[in-house]
């Protein structure tokens, strides 16, 4: 398989739309609570768990806002520094990314929202199976005795279960909690699968739907239903298990930067902000286009902290039962939220014809162009449609942010070439004319333009993401980088308490202790203590 | 949690947790004969076998990835294959509301008794009980008419991958009747009845050779009777499997045309070129892991699961056979040899170098699994530069030189495949009875034959038909109407009615 790519429009990501200018005010969608964005795991750590994100009571749709006169029209984009929050709406609704479910709070992910969901699952199914897990089904409905059997965990969870009492018109024994996460039930299933050390390291994931009753939601971003896949993991030490939580992020890392364009930050969570229950919480941390941050993959070191709760022992070689040392990690369908953009199709064919005894060599000629692309590898689409007026097509799959397209008219096909354009630059300068319909030249051409696009893509949202990161020094330098809306990066050795304070002074959390670290020993800002770490700070969903 | 002395599941564990005890205490080896005793033979081979495990909630299992890996070899096959025709995934939500759940009257009455409702969020109540879909027409029926105005927006073809629940109370049997299941199901519309009829059947083409060239399962395509079509539907296709063990028949997967019944209730109307209303035909379809099932029960043995090539995660298992003062070292480089030139020849291999396990132990264990083939190598064969292999179907032994392996492999795995369902088929075949009167087909019926009879096609007469089969085993009723009819000679009478038939139609006791 070729390398499966996103061209990343960056519509939300970056700055490289036509709409580029960044929101001049922050809507107030923004605020929203969702500490648990990919990984939620873990309602028994509730105590964290919202720490990370401000909960406001602020409404899906606030009222207040004055929507652009032809917001929600067919066809019409917000533009974004008018309103996010109608331009966010626009894109999923115009682009036929997603639809409002029919219960509150539900989604429905339409196949072009869908496809780019599908290349997340094709990479990473293929990267999870390679790194050696497998994967499994678990039932979606667990006793509520299971969850119930920790205080804390129920605690946590609680207000977000949809718990089924009714089933086959008969009222239930016990209730039955739709899955939130799936830890209660993996746990239980690896207490009696694993004996001795020879059945360690053992490493399964699965896809699957999980649902929390969330009152506040957001296409893609927060929903009550949401698809994702969970890997959980089982070893002898913890070192092994350490590993294998670095080599999930590193995965996640590599997706995020290589498919989709975005160049996440890799770093730790801070205490505060670590999935309680876990040693060690990692994260990618993506910068959006409004430049909130956007949790967008976790993985977590365990730890014994599971495996004690449950029981889940093995033989070691000396005979001795001992806890087993575990992992977890996910990605969801969030991811794609973050992303909005192009996926699936590289490339559109636009044949374009005035009169009827012109269509056949056009259309015959589009075909041709498909089937060489096609049978190169290359995700392409024609619309041939009738309906619609080559103008209002360019506009459609300049909507989809489909970064490539071929244009092909009577004049085209005497000549044996066809009309390029890049999506990302536009106007004139992103089209090239005269490019020959020989299948190894166009081949070659194609290919060339879309890595093109993909490296531009990436550099633009690097650059982005770099003119935004402001090194501080000081507790009122970063006041000051978190008032303009941008990450700040300084030296933290701060204690959990000013971490909050941090918090409440200014809506800014740790997003992560990044890998990447300057070299020596540098002087707290907060503290005035000599530390060895920076942290970043910034607002996030 | 999960602490030891609550292993045992509380309900509907009968044969969980312990079944997999005794496999562990005293060996490999299945205590359930399938000649003798299949059901229990069944329950104990799915969990011995690690397809799946049982769980506290009856009717709910845990699929491992024995299984999973099968569910995906089809899926890849299925979903590659919808893609080319144009169908699109996509998700609706896992809920439903109850409003759209009753549109459909017809429907909801097939659907409601068995229905899961969510009635409460954390600790407060629903203002209104929640569906969990039972299968997705009404969830998406009300965007289909929101998505379809005019006739461009047609052909609407649309495929989800989800997981389904139907709250059943009758004995839940794994895979094959659980409460909640993984399938595909695919909703199109079209412009006219006759695009709805092709793509019943182009899909129902694909659901055959999931069975027959995947499964290695031979089934019969034809046309369910009205009594047993889908639910609000206006006909419905299917492909039919038979389980000779139990004489059962089993629905192996289901196309359906709908007509235009669901476009009236959900008002799925668009302009047609002429600038007229008319409303949309559509279709739906679907199988399930359902199908991981009816290969257990048509393929598997005394020793255990087997598993058709094209579906086997492993198809080639790689185990040393080292004696006392052999060359060890020499054996399981050879292994490894072995198995790098199988992969690399694009086979699914492993290799079980398992130092606390003997080989016996290793080849009932990978017999339980179903594995197609397994390759020996023992110093004799390291010496001559060969291995042992042998067949999961039929136990033949071969020994093939490394020169001729690649070759060799590919060529037995093909013949595994092909007489797995050649033996299917001729046991299938053994046990279809075609009969003319109702002695000959109670006589059939009595025999667990799959019964082949002439019909008048009415419904009173196959309800008849139910309520005088009914006993312990359960009645018979229409498996379905063959594509493939037989003559039907003018002046042959219904079996059950005496009044002229008009078909020929399966029927059997069925799962």
């Amino acid at each position: 398989m070729g390398a499966l790519r996103f061209h990343s429009l960056c519509l939300f990501l970056s700055t490289s739309t036509r709409a580029a200018s960044a929101p001049t005010r922050l809507s107030p969608l923004h605020h929203h609570s969702h500490g648990h964005l990919v990984f939620k795991a873990k309602p028994y750590t509730l105590a964290s768990r919202d720490l990370s994100t401000q909960v406001t009571a602020e409404a899906e749709a606030p009222e207040n806002i004055e929507k652009h006169p032809k917001s929600g029209q067919e066809g019409f984009i917000t533009p974004r520094s008018h309103d996010f929050n109608a331009w966010y709406a626009d894109i999923i609704a115009n682009a036929e990314l997603a639809d409002y479910g029919p219960v509150r709070g539900t989604m429905v992910i339409r196949p072009y929202g869908y496809a780019i969901w599908e290349a997340i699952q094709d990479y990473l199914n293929a990267k999870i199976k390679e790194t050696g897990h497998k994967n499994v089904y678990f039932p979606q409905f667990i006793p509520y005795s299971f969850i119930e059997k920790e205080a804390s965990h129920v605690e946590g969870f609680s207000p977000e279960l949809a718990l089924v009492t009714i089933g086959g018109g008969k009222e239930l024994e016990e209730k039955l909690v739709v899955r939130p996460t799936s830890e209660t039930i993996v746990n239980y299933k690896f207490t009696q699968w694993i004996r001795s050390y020879r059945d360690l390291p053992l490493m399964i994931n699965q896809w699957a739907n999980v649902t929390r009753w969330e009152m506040r939601t957001k296409p893609f971003i927060r929903t009550l239903e949401f698809l994702w896949q969970e890997g959980h993991t089982a070893h002898a030490t913890l070192e092994e298990a350490e590993e294998e939580a670095l080599k999930m992020i590193s995965v996640y890392k590599t997706f995020a930067y290589e498919q989709a364009a975005i160049p996440v930050i890799v770093g730790r969570k801070s205490r505060l902000e670590t999935f309680a229950g876990a040693l060690r919480t990692y994260t990618i941390e993506a910068m959006m286009g409004d430049r909130r941050a956007l949790q967008a993959g976790t993985s977590h070191n365990l730890g014994q902290n599971f495996s004690r709760a449950f029981e889940t022992q093995f033989t070691d070689e000396n005979g001795q039962r001992q806890y087993v040392w575990q992992t977890s990690w996910a990605v969801s369908t969030r991811f794609v939220g973050g992303i909005i953009m192009t996926h699936g199709d590289d490339v559109v064919i636009v044949p374009i014809w005035k009169k009827d005894d012109e269509k056949t060599g056009v259309l015959n000629a589009a075909y041709s162009v498909e089937k060489v692309l096609k049978t190169a590898g290359i995700k392409v689409e024609l619309d041939a449609s009738e309906q619609r007026t080559p103008g209002w097509k360019f506009n459609f799959w300049e909507m989809k942010g489909v970064p490539l397209r071929i244009e092909i008219g009577p004049r085209d096909v005497s000549s044996g070439t066809v009309v390029i354009s890049r999506r990302d630059v536009p106007g004139k300068q992103g089209k090239v004319f005269g490019v020959s319909m020989e299948s190894s030249i166009l081949e070659a051409y194609v290919k060339d333009k879309l890595d093109e696009v993909q490296s531009s893509l990436l550099e633009k949202a690097i650059s982005f993401r770099n003119s935004n990161i402001l090194d501080v020094s000081s507790y009122d330098e970063l006041k000051e980088a978190i008032s303009q809306g941008k990450w700040a990066r300084g030296p933290w050795s701060g204690s959990d308490a000013e971490e909050l304070r941090v918090k409440e002074e200014t809506g800014a959390t740790i997003r992560c202790f990044p890998f990447e670290q300057p070299e020596g020993t540098k002087t707290c800002f907060m503290t005035g203590n000599p530390t060895e770490e920076v942290a970043i700070f910034a607002k996030s969903y | 949690m999960a602490s030891k002395d609550k292993k045992t599941p509380n309900t509907n564990a009968k044969s969980g947790g312990k079944k997999k005890e005794v496999k562990k205490e005293t060996g490999l080896g299945l205590s359930n004969k399938k000649d003798e005793n299949f059901g229990e033979w069944y329950s104990e081979v799915v969990v011995s076998s690690e397809l799946i495990e049982y769980y506290d909630i009856s009717g709910c299992y845990i699929l491992r990835p024995w299984s999973i890996s099968i569910w995906e070899a089809m899926h890849d096959f299925f979903d590659a294959e919808i893609k080319k025709m144009k169908i699109k995934n996509c998700y609706f939500p896992l809920f439903v509301s109850p409003g759209v759940l009753q549109r459909e009257k017809d429907h909801i009455e097939g659907f409601a008794p068995e229905v899961a409702w969510v009635t409460k969020s954390g600790s407060s109540d629903l203002e209104i009980p929640i569906a969990i879909r039972p299968t997705s027409e009404t969830v998406m029926y009300p965007y289909y008419s929101k998505w379809i105005r005019g006739h461009r927006d047609l052909p609407l073809k649309l495929n989800q991958w989800c997981n389904v629940v139907r709250w059943e109370f009758s004995h839940p049997t794994p895979f094959i009747r659980s409460r909640e299941f993984l399938w595909q199901e695919g909703h199109t519309a079209f412009a006219t009845k006759e695009e709805a009829d092709t793509e019943v059947l182009e899909i129902l083409e694909l659901y055959r050779r999931i069975y027959e060239e995947y499964l290695a399962i031979p089934v019969i395509k034809g046309k369910k009777s009205e009594l047993e079509k889908f639910a609000g539907g206006l006909y419905t296709t299917s492909v039919e499997a038979f389980i000779p063990n139990t004489g059962r028949g089993i629905q192996g997967a289901t196309s359906h045309c709908l007509g235009q019944n669901f476009a009236k209730m959900f008002e799925m109307n668009f302009e047609n070129e002429k600038g007229e209303r008319a409303m949309v035909w559509q279709n739906s379809w679907a199988y399930s892991t359902r199908t991981i099932g009816v290969m257990v029960m048509v393929h598997g043995d005394d020793k255990g699961l087997v598993l058709p090539p094209m579906v086997a995660s492993v198809q080639v298992i790689v185990i040393p056979v080292p004696y006392k003062d052999a060359d060890t070292k020499a054996i399981f480089d050879a292994c490894s040899t072995t198995a790098n030139m199988l992969s690399k020849a694009g086979f699914r291999v492993e290799e079980d170098f398992r130092d606390n396990y003997s080989p016996g132990w290793k080849y009932s264990h990978w017999e339980m699994k179903g594995v197609p083939l397994r390759i020996e190598i023992g110093p004799k064969d390291v010496a001559n530069n060969q291995v042992r292999v042998v067949r999961r179907d039929n136990s033949a032994k071969i020994d093939i030189p490394m020169s001729t392996l690649v070759e060799q492999v590919k060529d037995i795995l093909a013949s595994i495949q092909q007489s797995l369902f050649d033996a299917a088929k001729q046991k299938r075949d053994e046990h279809i009875k075609v009969v003319h009167t109702w002695d000959e087909f109670v006589e059939a019926l009595n025999q667990k034959k799959m019964i082949l009879a002439p019909w008048c096609d009415e419904e009173d007469v196959e309800k008849d038909v139910k309520a005088r089969t009914k006993g312990e085993m359960g009645a018979a009723k229409t498996l379905c109407s063959p594509f493939d009819q037989p003559e039907l000679p003018p002046g042959t009478l219904c079996f059950a009615s005496g009044k002229p038939a008009k078909k020929w139609t399966y029927w059997g006791r069925s799962y």
